[in-house]
């Protein structure tokens, strides 16, 4: 039932997208007809994945919490009850039927509500993983591009570069340009009033926590700067087998340009599995991001950052803060959990080798 | 192309890269806004006579590539000092060190148990419930966060059962370490070799025969061990089992059950085929481990060289830090050496 109506909406999702190209250029569906199946087929094999759609699920989840979380919280993160009331530290959860009067997921260290706690983080934690994930592809695709395709010195002088970034240690080199870089982004964000309310805004965080935003934001550049040459690699590595097919020979005769034979003729034949790296990336990042803000680089108070909260639970762990360490390390493992099985099937779906097999039923469907 | 020109070649090509690297970390040092001299020395010695010795003794008044260049050639000649704890890097490096390769060890020794016979296990009866437990551990182990499985493994083995405890690392005795430093003058090469696996706490002890320190030594470290073994075990076991399922499924294993084999041997010889990628997961898990699992170390209060290296970079403490980064660049290099030998070794067509 939830299969046929996730296929139907993509179905749909993908003839609106026709309609609109349709405007602009009279003969699209014609002329794209071929790879419009294809992605009808890619949308009916996701359907049929009972993984990919509960993984789809998840991350829908996390979609709309990150972006309503900060605005339906119960309570603001900045205000302490314990200055009032110090009975209000780590109180356990409360389930309504058994107690009531307490916060439903108990509290933290401040005696803050867990919930608004969990509503603001997820929000920082979701967008600082999309952002590292979409500025260190790119980085990572194009220069992998360039090396894999243009060869020579070139290639030999990008594949040293990335040879240096990885084989430093990930979290070290992270931690390192997470350590020194908050004070130059924080000059910057003192400078420039725009820029601040745009990013906290953007982490539903409020303006004048810029000194913490700074710290935010050097977890994220020291994130894209260690992200990148994972990524270049692959992209090499596939441009290198594809760089000697016919049809870029074709291409070449024909006299394209560089820049559009990598783009509309070598990319979309790798972009595939760059995707679903992506996806699995997109996990990554979000508990790697915890964890350098566990280690205390990230923000600090009152910036509820997921990490941080159970870094400063650990201290009390488990007599008084155990719920605290459970709930919120559950909401990062939902987080990651989403994004992993959302990979996993879409490393199937678009494989065309595993693709082909669904592909037989989809046919029988159709007829 | 033989074997020893296949190793040559592979450590020239790695040289660059470590000047690359060690560049780098300076470039991160050098990055910070503020005074380190002034980080490193206490409050009581903010006298400016001071701090102007030790800002010319680190070439802090010269221009950066003099810096750069004194810090290099200090590091080769291994007279860099931690300017924290008033110590030689080296010494420092090197006291830590071993608890890493203990705890990296444990870790590696647990990794192999559970991933290995789960992947076979996995390709030989696929689509079973073994199978189905491989992938839950693979999505476990990629969606749990690493600090939170910790506090949990705190809390069933330390908490409840007990069985470990959180402080400190047990060493030899002190006899048992004169003992084995001695060695060398009495026995000039066994005994130095012997010296040198026994600067590792574990094995001195275990050559001395002090057998409760080895005990001692596991149930400090096995907690820790196991659960950095948890988290990366179902991944290396997805790729032992698609790596065998690729292996068992080739032409000449076809042939090979053809010819009417015996089943043992069949799977012999598609393990052997099956083993280039298993060794590059793991040798490339191990030289992450060897490199310090900075979060577990945290957790556990384990004084490694993790720690020792978020301490530095936490005190702008930047001569350890280079000093540490190009130890573990050497490690890295040694182990993906290893790995690359090792696939040479295993399959001569990779050595074009």
């Amino acid at each position: 039932m939830i299969r046929d109506l996730i296929y139907v909406l993509l179905e749909k999702t993908i003839d609106l997208y026709i309609k609109i190209r349709t405007r602009f250029d009279k003969e699209y569906m014609i002329k794209n007809s071929s790879r419009i199946r294809e992605w009808k087929l890619i949308a009916y094999a996701y359907s049929r994945s009972s993984i990919g759609v509960l993984g789809g699920l998840i991350v829908f989840i996390t979609i709309i919490l990150a972006v309503i979380g900060p605005l339906v919280a119960p309570q603001p993160y900045w205000v302490y009850p314990i200055m009032e009331n110090p009975e209000t530290r780590y109180l356990p959860p409360c389930i309504p039927p058994i107690c009531s009067g307490r916060p439903l997921l108990g509290t933290d260290e401040w005696g803050r509500d867990l919930l608004s706690i969990i509503l603001y983080g997820f929000r920082i934690s979701f967008v600082i993983s999309i952002v590292i994930v979409l500025l260190g592809a790119p980085i990572g695709i194009i220069l992998g591009l360039i090396s894999g395709y243009k060869g020579g010195l070139v290639d030999e002088t990008i594949m040293r570069l990335t040879d240096i970034f990885i084989s430093f240690p990930g979290l070290i080199l992270a931690i390192a340009f997470a350590s020194v870089l908050p004070q130059r982004i924080r000059e910057v964000l003192e400078a420039n009033i725009y820029l601040r309310d745009f990013f906290s805004y953007l982490f539903g965080l409020r303006p004048q926590e810029y000194g913490q935003l700074a710290a935010l934001l050097s977890v994220w550049f020291a994130m894209v700067i260690v992200w990148w040459p994972g990524y270049a690699r692959v992209v090499r590595g596939s441009v290198l087998s594809v760089r000697e097919q016919p049809f870029i020979e074709a291409a070449k005769l024909l006299g394209l340009s560089t820049w559009k034979i990598m783009t509309r003729h070598i990319l979309p034949n790798i972009i595939s599995p760059v995707l679903v790296m992506m996806t699995f990336d997109l996990a990554t990042a979000t508990l790697a991001a915890a964890a350098l803000s566990f280690l205390g680089l990230g923000p600090q108070e009152p910036v509820p950052e997921l990490g941080y909260v159970i870094s400063k639970a650990g201290n009390f762990f488990p007599e008084k803060s155990l719920h605290v360490v459970a709930i919120v390390g559950s909401v990062l493992l939902f987080i990651a959990l989403g994004w992993n099985l959302l990979g996993d099937s879409l490393r199937d779906i678009l494989d065309p080798k595993t693709r082909r097999s669904i592909e037989y039923r989809f046919e029988r469907r159709r007829r | 192309m033989s074997l020893t020109n296949f190793i040559i070649r592979r450590i020239i090509t790695f040289i660059p890269t470590i000047i690359g690297v060690m560049f780098l970390t300076y470039i991160i040092a050098y990055a910070i806004p503020t005074d380190p001299v002034r980080a490193w020395v206490s409050e009581k010695l903010t006298d400016p006579t001071i701090i102007q010795r030790i800002r010319s003794e680190y070439k802090f008044d010269a221009p950066w590539y003099e810096q750069f260049a004194f810090l290099i050639s200090s590091l080769f000649r291994g007279e860099l000092n931690d300017p924290v704890r008033h110590k030689n890097v080296f010494d420092e490096i090197f006291s830590r060190f071993p608890v890493t390769f203990e705890l990296a060890l444990l870790a590696l020794i647990f990794l192999i148990i559970i991933s290995i016979p789960l992947g076979i296990i996995a390709a030989l009866y696929k689509d079973s419930l073994v199978d189905f437990f491989v992938r839950f551990l693979a999505l476990f182990g990629s969606s749990m966060p690493s600090f939170v499985l910790y506090y949990f493994m705190i809390l069933i083995f330390f908490t409840y059962f007990k069985a470990t405890y959180l402080a400190g690392v047990p060493t030899p005795s002190v006899s048992c370490a004169t003992t084995l430093n001695s060695l060398p003058q009495s026995y000039p090469v066994i005994g130095g070799i012997i010296s040198f696996i026994g600067s590792v706490p574990i094995f001195g002890a275990a050559i001395c025969g002090e057998w409760d320190v080895v005990t001692e030594t596991i149930k400090r470290l096995y907690v820790p061990a196991l659960s950095l073994a948890l988290l990366n075990g179902g991944f290396v076991a997805r790729i032992v089992r698609n790596s065998f399922l690729d292996a068992i499924s080739s032409e000449s294993i076809v042939f090979a059950k053809a010819r009417g084999l015996k089943k043992i041997n069949v799977w012999r010889h598609a393990f052997k085929n099956a083993l280039v990628p298993i060794i590059t997961i793991i040798g490339l898990n191990f030289g992450g481990l060897l490199s310090g699992a900075v979060i577990a170390e945290t957790v556990f209060n384990i004084p490694g060289l993790g720690r020792y290296m978020y301490d530095s970079i936490s005190r702008l403490n930047f001569p350890a830090l280079i000093g540490s980064v190009f130890l573990v660049a050497i490690i890295y290099l040694i182990v993906n050496l290893i790995v690359d030998i090792l696939y040479a070794y295993i399959d001569p067509r990779i050595r074009y």
